[in-house]
């Protein structure tokens, strides 16, 4: 209980929300480098996975290896990227591009394994009658495939998104900023209201992505898309 | 709750490590020095512990061998774990000897008591472990010290003749720091950098990365910060030839290492003697010379038996 006072204290502290090391700065930070890795991750994991599931090549491959990368932690890509990344550039090779690099590794695959899942999960019948109908392949995917995908593919990004949330905090063991900084400093300089108050900072924006996500799926997604998950919702109760 | 954890830790260990390791001290003809006792009997088994770290091991394996090679018969209870295990080891007589930083070991029992005087530090430590575990004693220090570190690239020390830290304060300002989290709140860094150097840490470009680690030193190799806080002793000050600054305003507690032996097995042997032997050693072991170990146990993988023993030869300790 006094911990929670003092953790509330700290973050109500008007000096701990101005200067470079203040919760607007921070946060800053790590917004930039979460949407920066997941914009790569979503350049490199959305054409793979469309592709995979419109043709249902290369699906074995390219699904096991994202599988792979999941289990891979991202401290440990961190540490094997730290030295070349270092030689390559010794200005952004410490806290830049080790936790970039391993944001957007781990971003990749639940994007990449949801588009191709979304994809396959369309219905044949639906793409066999695009096709008597007279649509061509890129008609039937960007009209047909790829609307009926969105809700589990926009699913998998936003389960990107709040994993990369979350873990970004890593980039302050490689000297970085964002909001890991108050966590890595307060376990450093034993101070807890400063470690949960990051905690907390970092929880508040995971849930704040998550709901955003939330929103823009229902947003973007057809009106029919989501008659019918409702119908299929409905027939399944 | 955790301390509990270790000491269960630690003494499982000890099971284990004596199991493997009884019946392994040969005792070697006794070389270059003198034998200790004059009496026929040979001196009783000593069992001697260090920490978990290869520097704390490396140091116990020199004190062995060179006790092997006079007569002792030893048995090596080395990597115990933590202090936090193997100071109550030594203080209940599981193990009767240990290497120990004067310093830490000091800060062990008494935070406020260390200073940067080894000589302050040694005594200070001895005043409390004589009434621990029914008295042990701090013989000898090495002069070579594992203690925090300024460090700076050979090329940033020309370019700004730098060899002590108070050299630093004129161009602090042009530098990229790689410093520990807890700088600027601690009293040795960001304290001592202010108070001693003028450098106020919260105004210069600052990497905060863990002290001592393997990201610091890499980051400092390859410039992505200019000075960093690392160890004396840290192996990659010589695989990549660093410079580590002189603490000319004496901030940083001093780490000189020496053995700790518990009063009841010196008085079963001759203490004159003994302290004599391992004092002769300790006295040759500098900074210099503990960085070079540190680079062939930790960096080239040699075994700690194998590295403590070819620096003894080359020592004439033994043969």
């Amino acid at each position: 209980m006094e911990l929670l006072r003092a953790t509330a204290g700290w973050l109500l502290d008007p000096g701990h929300w101005v200067g470079p090391d203040g919760i607007p700065t921070r946060l800053e930070q790590h917004v930039v480098i979460c949407v920066v890795s997941l914009l790569v991750a979503a350049a490199i994991a959305l054409p793979i996975g469309t592709f995979i599931g419109h043709t249902g090549r290369g699906a074995f491959a390219a699904v096991n290896l994202a599988n792979i990368g999941r289990a891979v932690p991202s401290y440990a890509v961190m540490v094997m990227v730290l030295p070349p990344a270092l030689s390559l550039s010794p200005k952004y090779g410490l806290d830049v591009i080790p936790i970039f690099t391993a944001m957007t590794l781990l971003a990749i695959p639940p994007i990449l394994v949801n588009t191709f899942a979304g994809l396959r999960q369309v219905d044949p019948d639906l793409v066999e009658a695009g096709r008597g109908m007279g649509m061509r392949e890129r008609q039937l995917l960007l009209r047909l495939e790829l609307p009926l995908a969105l809700p589990v593919v926009l699913g998998g990004v936003r389960t990107a998104a709040v994993q990369v949330v979350a873990t970004a905090t890593l980039g302050a063991e490689l000297g970085g900023g964002g909001l890991g900084r108050y966590i890595v400093d307060g376990i450093a300089r034993q101070e807890d209201d400063r470690l949960l108050a990051g905690v907390f900072l970092v929880a508040v924006l995971a849930l704040a992505t998550e709901a955003a996500f939330a929103l823009a799926a229902r947003v973007l997604t057809s009106a029919g898309v989501r008659r019918t998950a409702r119908v299929e919702l409905d027939a399944a109760h | 709750m955790r301390l509990n954890r270790a000491l269960a830790l630690g003494a499982s260990l000890l099971v284990l490590v004596g199991a493997c390791t009884t019946g392994g001290g040969s005792s070697s003809s006794p070389a270059g020095v003198p034998a200790s006792s004059p009496s026929s009997a040979a001196p009783p088994t000593i069992k001697i512990g260090s920490d978990g770290f290869y520097e704390s091991k490396l140091m116990a394996e020199i004190y062995a061998q060179v006790l092997e090679a006079n007569g002792y018969t030893v048995e090596r209870d080395l990597g115990l774990g933590t202090r936090e295990v193997s100071a109550p080891a030594l203080e209940s007589g599981q193990i009767d000897l240990k290497p120990e930083y004067i310093g830490s070991g000091l800060g062990y029992y008494d935070k406020t008591k260390t200073t940067a005087d080894p000589a302050t530090n040694a005594a200070a430590l001895q005043v409390i472990l004589t009434t621990k575990g029914g008295g042990i004693t701090v013989l000898g220090y090495t002069p070579g010290e594992d203690a925090n570190a300024f460090v700076v690239r050979a090329d940033t020390a020309a370019k700004y003749g730098l060899t002590k830290i108070s050299d630093l304060t004129a161009v602090a300002d042009k530098l990229i720091w790689g410093l520990p989290p807890e700088c600027s709140a601690g009293p040795l860094c960001g304290g001592a950098l202010k108070g001693s150097y003028g450098i106020d840490v919260t105004k210069l470009n600052v990497k905060p990365l863990g002290a001592c680690s393997v990201p610091i030193a890499e980051a400092l190799k390859a410039g992505a910060v200019d000075v960093a806080e690392l160890c004396s002793t840290q192996p990659a000050i010589a695989q990549f030839g660093f410079v580590s600054l002189i603490d000319d305003k004496h901030t940083q507690p001093a780490q000189n290492i020496a053995p700790l032996v518990r009063d009841d097995y010196l008085a079963k042997v001759d203490k004159v003697a003994f302290a004599k032997l391992l004092d002769a050693v300790s006295a040759k072991m500098t900074t210099d010379a503990l960085t070079k170990l540190g680079v062939e146990v930790a960096v080239n993988n040699k075994d700690v038996k194998d590295v403590a023993a070819a620096w003894l030869k080359e020592n004439g300790f033994i043969k």
